[in-house]
This record gives C-alpha cells, structure tokens and sequence, in this order.
C-alpha cells in the first residue's frame, strides 16, 4: 500500500503542489472581447466593450474600416457583466440617441443590476447610468436585451429571479423569470417592473423583436416542465401588459445546464420569423435555423424549415434578415482557427448557400449580425483583429453550395 | 476493488492536493497528458464555471461521488480564465467539491481547448467526461447524475 500511495502521490503531484502554492495564479489573463454594435439612422456603426470597469464606446464613419479611440460610458468604474453571453449592448434611437445598457454584478454570486446610460448628442457626453428596474434585491438582475421601437419607445428585458427567490427552495420555481422595462421620454425614466414569463433559463441571452404595432417579441430558451430547455416566445407591450407565451422550440432537451447560449431572431417582410438557436435534445442536437409560427399564424405552433446551422462545432449564430434575404453566421473551429462563417438564402429561407467570411487564429467574441438599410454586415471582435466588419449582402459569388 | 483503482488516486494525496488549494493549468494538450498518467485506469473530467448556476449543485455531488468512491480519479476544472483565480477560491470554499485535483482553463482561445477534449462541445456547463479504462468515453452533460456514478465505476473495475 505504501509503495502504490507513493505512485499516486506521482501521480497527482500533490508533493508539487504544496511548495508551488499559487504560481499558478500569474496565468494569462482574461480576455475581454465582448461587444455589441449598431448602426444609427445616419449609417455610422457604433460599437461598445468592456475595458475594466468601464463600457467603452467606438465610432466608424466608415463601416468599421476604421475605428474611434475608445471612450467611456459610465464615468465611474463598476462592474461589467462580460462572460458567457453576457456583454454591453447599443441601440440607437429614432432621433440620435444613443442607449447603452449593462448588468453590473453585485457581491453575492449570479447577482447583478442592469445599468443603463444615454447619449443625446451623438456619443459625446453620456448621462449618469441609472439602474432600470425598481426591484433593488440583490438577487439576479441580468442578461439585459435592449432594442427601441418605430415610435421611439426604448425596451429593456432581463433575466430575473425574484420570483424564484420568493418561492423558496421548497417552491418548486423553475428557473428565473423574464422582466422588462419600457422608456417613453427617450430614457430619462423607465415603467416596470413587468413580468413577461415564469420559468426562463437562468444564463442565455434573450432574443428581441420590435414590431411594427409598437410591441416586443422576446424569444429566450425557457424551462417547460419538468426541465425541458426550449425556447418561448412572448410579446411585450409598451403599457406593461405580456402576451401569451407559446413554445418555440421543440428540441426536447431536458437537462439542468447552463448553455451560455441563447437564440437570435428576425422578422422578414411577410412578417415570419426567423430564428437560430442551440440545443442537445433528444430531437436533436446542435445549433439550428428555422422559421417560427406564432399561435394562430399557419396553426399550431411548431418550426418551418428547420435546417442545421454549420458542423459540430458550429456555436452563437445570429440572424438577420433584409426584405426577403435572410443571413445566419456563426462562429466555427477547425482545430487551430475560429472560423467566422455564415449561410445566405435570397428566398426567405428555402434554398441556402454558405461560406467563410473570416478565420482568426486568436481568442474571438461571439458575432453578431447588423443591419443598415437594406444591407447586412457581420460584426465579430477578435483579440488580434480588432472589431471587424463582413458586409455579406449584396450576395456574392458563394463557396458552397449546401444541399 | 481493483487494484487500477486503488491506483489511481489514494484518497489522502487527494486531500493533500485540495488543503494547498492548486489550480493546475488545463490547455490543449493536457487531456493527452492525463491519458497517458491513467493509462490502463478510469478516470473523469468534470468541466464547470464560476458563471455556471449548476455547477454549484454539482460539486456536492462530486463530495458525494468522492465520499463513497475514494479512488475515483477525478479531475476538476475550471473554465473560467487563470485571472479569475479570486473567484474561483470563493467558489470552491462555498461549495467545496471535496478533495480532487483542480484546474483551470489556461488558453484565452477557450475553442482549442474544448476542441482537444471534444469537438462537439459548445461550452455548456457542467460538462463531465466518464474514460473507462480503455479510455473509451461517456459524456454526460448537465448535473452529475449520482446513481449513474455509481453505476458506471464498478463496471471499470476489471473482473
């Protein structure tokens, strides 16, 4: 026993571990690529990340080929939510302005504030941020979404665990709850806190729709009983009122995780719905394109045109869609790159061409699709690039042609 | 119990391993390594986050699985980065996993590393590999599922 206890102690080189202590601590660093970009009315793309304790705002006049020295947000430092699919978002308002919003992350561990500020004169000063919901528990308050309608009313959901908390452990609460905010007077105050839905994941970012009546469709990956963890859709009215919540996705995937990986929507000018989102049900498994059907449009709720998105390793894809072109890219790996790639369809969704836009050899950020007008770009910040610009419409000669 | 077992890890050099509170740094090449270290035995990857709400659950599950089956050798690691070390420590002191060997990711290009261990893996946490001796694996993904444990080291143990 004494000599097989010595070949363990080799093993797990436990007799290392207590001279060496934390020299492992000095490792590399964390790097910080998260970030969120929009264009404004005016097509100059605005672009926010983190930089320590601060969200830091970039200008392109130029879609993206050059870029503005980083400027600061929220003047005093605090926390910046930054990991997994939380990030800084931007949107740009009817009239110019500029809204940021952020989570903060408080002491107690998966808690956090969602922070917002505002530029009303083209990003050259911002307003004191301000916590949006009402609710001061510390308790989770994150994964902020963010978009403004037609009318200029500006939209804020999070994942919110109030409700979980009050339950109590006994309580049987699945998950957490999606709450939102709505902004009438271009962010100076927000109305809320309203509840959208019980029962969402607790880690995925939500996916934001605004229409064309001056409601939000949200759609997030949900906990349907008993812990199935598909996706909902549900609308948002601005007087605080949710709609009916309906099943999006019917992956069947039934499991206590956190995917850090949550759905992407779009709407194209029949007013169908595109989406892409990940999943390992016992349906399938993967990440996936399809268009949604609401309660009431084309029957019974269910997916249209499902069609996987990329190869195993395909991950965060993000849709968007102009008239009748709808464009998915996606993050991919092929053992030493991450390849930026993307698949185009000119049909709505029927007849799909992929291709590479971009491969970085370093650390890289989710991407995200933009749109101006009626042209589609992909964003994607890499640690060796920068942030990067991939205008992929008009469509051009394409690499593959998928089946 | 098999001898590969008793092998692989004595529960007190594990305990040893715990008390000095090492992160061991966990990169593309490590899984290789750690074949090569339980070659011919069983061992686990449990991958998890500070982000990560299951994981909590999780580690005392893992105390359990440690507690009934001491010669398990059970590798713990972190996905978060080697800078975030603080949290780590404040994790792992509220909801100590027991005494296994600790790690964490030491690649900003999260992708090479998970793409070393599994190809198909997107970053869901918590993530556990199950090798047999043959180094055949299990994937499981979600909180471990204690009874499968349970279940699965006694067919490793060789007849």
């Amino acid at each position: 026993m004494r000599l097989l206890s010595v070949l363990g102690l080799l093993l797990c080189a436990c007799a290392h571990a207590q001279h060496t202590g934390h020299a492992q601590s000095s490792g590399p660093a964390r790097v910080e690529l998260a970030s969120s970009a929009t264009f404004d009315a005016q097509g100059v793309l605005w672009a926010v990340h983190k930089i320590g304790g601060h969200v830091m705002l970039r200008r392109s006049a130029d879609a993206g080929k050059s870029w503005s020295a980083p400027k600061p947000v929220n003047a005093a430092p605090e926390g910046i939510g930054a990991e997994g699919d939380a990030r800084p978002k931007i949107a740009a308002g009817t009239r110019g302005e500029l809204y940021v919003t952020w989570t903060k992350p408080l002491a107690k561990p998966y808690t956090g504030e969602i922070r917002f500020a505002r530029s009303l004169d083209g990003g050259a000063s911002f307003s004191v941020p301000i916590t949006v919901h009402a609710d001061r528990q510390e308790i989770t308050h994150r994964f902020d979404a963010l978009t403004v309608t037609r009318d200029g009313k500006l939209f804020v959901a999070w994942i919110d665990k109030r409700d979980m908390d009050a339950a109590g452990k006994e309580g049987k609460y699945r998950g957490a709850a999606v709450y939102f905010a709505v902004s009438d007077d271009r962010g100076a105050s927000f109305r809320g806190d309203y509840k959208l839905a019980d029962y969402s994941c607790e880690c995925c970012r939500i996916g934001l729709l605004p229409r064309d009546d001056g409601s939000v469709l949200a759609l997030w990956r949900h906990v349907f009983e008993p812990n199935v963890r598909d996706h909902a859709l549900g609308v948002m009215y601005a007087d605080g009122r949710a709609g009916t919540v309906w099943r999006a996705t019917f992956d069947e995937w039934a499991v206590d995780i956190c995917p850090h990986h949550g759905p992407s929507l779009a709407a194209d000018e029949r007013g169908r719905l595109h989406a892409v989102w990940f999943t390992q049900g016992a349906k399938r498994s993967g990440v996936f394109y399809g268009r949604l059907r609401m309660n009431g449009q084309s029957g019974e709720p269910g997916v249209d045109g499902l069609r996987p998105v990329g190869d195993d390793t395909a991950a965060h894809a993000d849709v968007a869609v102009s008239g009748s072109t709808v464009v998915v890219a996606w993050k991919a790996f092929d053992g030493t790159r991450s390849r930026l790639r993307a698949m185009v369809s000119a049909d709505g969704g029927n007849t799909w061409r992929e291709r590479d836009l971009r491969t970085t050899s370093g650390a890289s950020d989710q991407p995200r699709m933009l749109r101006h007008g009626a042209r589609l770009f992909a964003f994607w910040h890499t640690q060796l690039e920068g942030f990067t610009v991939t205008p992929v419409t008009p469509v051009t000669p394409l690499t593959t042609v998928m089946p | 119990m098999g001898a590969a077992l008793v092998l692989a890890l004595p529960g007190d050099c594990a305990a040893a391993t715990a008390v000095t509170g090492e992160l061991l740094p966990f990169d593309a090449n490590s899984l290789a390594a750690l074949r090569k270290s339980h070659a011919g035995k069983p061992f686990v990857l449990a991958f998890w986050s500070v982000y990560c709400e299951p994981c909590r659950d999780e580690m005392a599950e893992w105390d359990a699985v440690k507690r009934k089956h001491p010669a398990l050798a059970l590798e713990l690691i972190s996905t978060d980065a080697p800078a975030d070390r603080a949290l780590i420590d404040a994790f792992l002191k509220k909801y100590p996993p027991g005494p296994v060997r600790q790690w964490v990711f030491a690649d900003a290009v999260s992708e090479r590393v998970r793409y070393a261990v599994d190809k198909s893996w997107r970053g869901e946490l918590p993530k556990s590999y199950f090798f047999d001796a043959a180094h055949r694996v299990e994937v499981k993904s979600g909180k471990v599922d204690r009874a499968w444990v349970d279940g699965w080291l006694p067919r490793q143990t060789p007849r």
